[in-house]
C-alpha cells in the first residue's frame, strides 16, 4: 500500500526519555524524497536516537512517526527494513573472517527448500552490487574476505546491502568516523550515487567537512531539540561552522541566521 | 594439463592453508609409520583397529566444532556421554536392547545441551564456567544412579541394533566409522550450505553484528548446544556398545582429545572460522599416532609427548601462516589505498 504523502518520513512531537534524561524532546523531522539531509550536532545531541527511534530500535515514548504517509506508534526494526529504511550502523555490522557475499546477505539469506542458501544467486547478485556501487571488481569479488577490504569498502558493503533490500532511505550513522581520507572521499561519493538513484539519505557526522558536499539540508539538534535547519544554498561551509559553534556556547543560532532559518516551516514551502 | 593441475591446486591451497597443512600432515605422519613398521600398516586389521576407536574421539569433535566457531566451548560433553551410555545401559538391562534405551540416551544429550544453552545465553554465564560445572553435575549424577557400579552388555552382543551401531561391515570397517563418517558429511552440509550454519559462523565472528541483522543469536547457541549434546550421548551409545559395557567414568579420556582434534584441525577458540574437514582430520591424526606409535613399539609413556610435541608444533604452524595471511592482506589493503590516495602537489 503506498499512500501519496509529501514525505517519506516524518515525525511529529516524538519524545524519547532514558529514566530522567530526556533524548528527545518534541522532534518535529522530516526527510522527502530523493533528498539527502545532513544531520549534525554535539554529543548527547539525540541523533542517534532520533534515527533509532525511527528504524525501530527504540520505542519512542509519545509522538507519532509517518513513513510513507501511513501513521505509526512504534516500529520495529523488522518493520522498518519492510517499510524500506536501512540503517548503516556506526558499530560496523560486518564479519570480519567472512567473504562480501556472505555479509551481504547476513541475517537475510535466500533461501531455498529446507532453509538451503542459494550460494550461486547470492554471489551473482553480489556481483550485481559491486558493478554497481562502482567497486572496482578485478580487486573486490564476492569471495573476497571481510578483514581484506578497506575501512571505505567496508562502508561500501552495508550500503551494497542496504540497496540491495530496495531501501528507499538510507541512514548512515557515522559513516566516515576512523577512515583516511581517501576512503572518506569513497564513502561520500557512494551518498552522492545513492542521490543519483532517486534515494534519500540521512547521514549523520560530526565531520561538517564531510556532511557539508553530500547534503541538500542541514538538520541541527542540541540537546534533544532540532534547534535549526537551513538550506545548503543559504550557507557556506564557513557559516555551518560558526553556526554549530555558538549553538554549542550557547544553545542558539546567532542572530543574523535567523532569517534563513527554515526550522518548523514545511519542506514544500521552502524549497 | 600440468599448468592446469598447478592452477587448481595452487587455488586450494590460497583458500585452504590450513586445511591442506591439516590434511599433508595426516599423510606425512602416515608415511612415517609406514617405514617404521611396514608390515603393521599393509595388514588390514591395522585400519580396522584405527577405526573401532577414533570414532568416539571424533563424533564428539564434530559438533564441537560447532561450538568453537560460535566463540564458545563445552567441557561438560564427556559426562553427557557417560550420562547416555547409563541411561542405554540401564534401559536394555530391563527391557532388552531395545531403541527406546538409544532414544533415551539421545534425549538425555539434547536434555544435557539445552540446558549448557540455557546457561550461556539466559543466565549469561561463560560457556567454560558453566559447563564446567554441568561436567561435574552429570558425572555426579551418572556415580550417585550408578552407585559407582559398571553395567556389562555382553548378552546383547551381535544383536541387530548392536550391529547396527558397532558391527563389522564385510568383516572389516566398523560401523561406528561409517556413523562418524555420515555425520561428519551432515555437520559439513549444515553448516557450509544452509542458513543455520551461516549464522553460526556470524554468531561467532561478530555478535554484535549478527544481532543488529537480525540474527536470533541465542537461538543458534541454544541449538548448537543442543546439537552438541545430542551428537555426544551418541558417541556415549558408540562407545558403550563397542564394548559391550557401562562404567562410569566413560568419556574421561576424550575431553582433551576432542578440543585437541577440534583445534589441530584449524578452528580458532576465538571464533568465526573453522571447518568440519579440519576437525576430522584433526580427529585421524591423533588417533594415528596412538596407533602408529604402538605399532613402531615406542613404549605407550611416549604417546603424551608425542601428542604434545604433535599439537604444539601444529598450533604454531596454523599460526604462522594465519600471521603470513594477516600481513599480506595488510599489504593489499596498504597498496590499494596508495594507489587511490590524492597526489601530492
Amino acid at each position: 500500500m503506498i499512500m501519496e504523502s509529501k514525505y517519506l518520513v516524518e515525525t511529529r512531537n516524538l519524545v524519547k526519555r532514558f529514566g530522567d534524561v530526556i533524548a528527545l524532546r518534541n522532534v518535529n523531522f522530516k526527510i522527502g524524497y530523493n533528498e539527502v539531509v545532513g544531520l549534525v550536532g554535539d554529543n548527547g545531541a539525540g541523533k542517534s536516537t532520533l534515527v533509532k527511534t525511527i528504524t525501530g530500535t527504540y520505542a519512542p515514548d509519545s509522538g507519532e512517526i509517518y513513513i510513507k504517509g501511513m501513521k505509526f506508534k512504534r516500529l520495529t526494526p523488522q518493520k522498518a527494513r519492510e517499510l524500506g529504511i536501512e540503517i548503516v550502523h556506526q558499530e560496523r555490522t560486518i564479519a570480519e573472517s567472512q567473504p562480501i557475499w556472505r555479509n551481504v546477505f547476513m541475517g537475510r539469506e535466500i533461501t531455498g527448500p529446507l532453509g538451503f542458501l542459494r550460494i550461486e544467486e547470492m554471489k551473482k547478485a553480489t556481483m550485481r552490487l559491486i558493478k554497481e556501487m562502482g567497486f572496482k571488481s578485478e580487486v573486490i569479488y564476492p569471495e573476497k574476505l571481510a578483514r581484506t577490504l578497506s575501512g571505505g569498502y567496508k562502508q561500501g558493503v552495508q550500503i551494497a546491502r542496504a540497496l540491495y533490500f530496495k531501501a528507499d532511505l538510507i541512514i548512515l550513522d557515522e559513516p566516515t568516523i576512523q577512515l583516511s581520507l581517501s576512503e572518506v572521499s569513497r564513502v561520500l561519493d557512494f551518498v552522492k550515487d545513492l542521490k543519483n538513484r532517486g534515494k534519500s539519505c540521512i547521514f549523520i557526522s560530526h565531520n561538517i567537512y564531510h556532511v557539508y558536499p553530500v547534503a541538500d539540508r542541514f538538520v541541527i539538534m542540541d540537546r534533544g531539540r532540532i534547534v535549526a535547519e537551513f538550506r545548503k544554498r543559504d550557507l557556506s561551509i564557513g557559516d555551518l561552522s560558526n553556526i554549530l559553534v555558538t549553538i554549542a556556547r550557547t544553545g542558539d543560532i546567532p542572530a543574523e541566521y535567523r532569517e534563513i532559518n527554515i526550522v518548523s516551516r514545511p519542506l514544500e514551502e521552502v524549497s | 594439463m600440468a599448468s592446469s593441475v598447478r592452477d587448481i591446486l595452487s587455488k586450494v591451497w590460497h583458500r585452504y592453508r590450513i586445511q591442506t597443512a591439516v590434511f599433508l600432515l595426516f599423510i606425512s605422519l602416515w608415511f612415517i609409520f609406514f617405514a617404521l613398521n611396514p608390515f603393521a600398516f599393509t595388514r588390514a586389521y591395522t585400519y580396522t583397529s584405527l577405526m573401532s576407536t577414533m570414532p568416539f574421539t571424533i563424533v564428539p569433535a564434530l559438533s564441537l566444532t560447532y561450538v568453537v566457531i560460535c566463540a564458545e566451548i563445552d567441557l561438560s560433553f564427556p559426562s553427557v556421554m557417560a550420562l547416555a551410555s547409563w541411561m542405554l545401559a540401564v534401559t536394555w538391562k530391563d527391557m532388552g536392547p531395545t531403541p527406546l534405551g538409544v532414544l533415551l540416551a539421545l534425549a538425555a544429550g539434547a536434555v544435557a545441551g539445552l540446558f549448557n544453552g540455557l546457561l550461556v545465553t539466559k543466565a549469561r554465564i561463560p560457556s567454560i564456567i558453566a559447563t564446567l560445572g554441568t561436567l561435574f553435575f552429570w558425572r555426579g549424577v551418572v556415580m550417585v544412579c550408578s552407585q559407582g557400579y559398571g553395567i556389562a552388555l555382553f548378552e546383547y552382543k551381535d544383536t541387530p541394533i548392536y550391529n547396527l551401531f558397532v558391527g563389522r561391515v564385510a568383516g572389516l570397517v566398523p560401523a561406528q566409522m561409517i556413523w562418524t563418517a555420515a555425520l561428519a558429511v551432515i555437520l559439513w552440509v549444515f553448516l557450509n550450505l544452509h542458513k543455520f550454519g551461516a549464522h553460526i559462523y556470524f554468531t561467532g565472528d561478530n555478535r554484535v553484528a549478527a544481532r543488529m541483522m537480525g540474527i536470533n543469536t541465542d537461538k543458534v547457541l541454544i541449538c548448537v548446544f543442543i546439537i552438541h549434546g545430542l551428537i555426544s550421548a551418541f558417541a556415549g551409545i558408540l562407545a558403550t556398545l563397542e564394548v559391550a559395557t557401562f562404567w562410569p567414568s566413560l568419556g574421561e579420556a576424550y575431553l582433551m582429545k576432542s578440543i585437541a582434534a577440534v583445534v589441530v584441525g584449524g578452528t580458532s577458540i576465538f571464533g568465526g572460522t573453522g571447518t568440519i574437514f579440519g576437525t576430522f582430520f584433526g580427529g585421524l591424526i591423533l588417533g594415528f599416532i596412538e596407533l602408529g606409535l604402538l605399532a613402531a613399539g615406542v613404549a605407550g609413556f611416549w604417546i603424551r609427548l608425542v601428542y604434545g610435541v604433535v599439537i604444539t608444533v601444529t598450533l604454531i604452524v596454523q599460526a604462522i601462516i594465519r600471521e603470513a595471511e594477516i600481513k599480506r592482506e595488510m599489504k593489499e589493503i596498504l597498496s590499494e589505498e596508495l594507489k587511490e590516495a590524492p597526489r601530492g602537489p
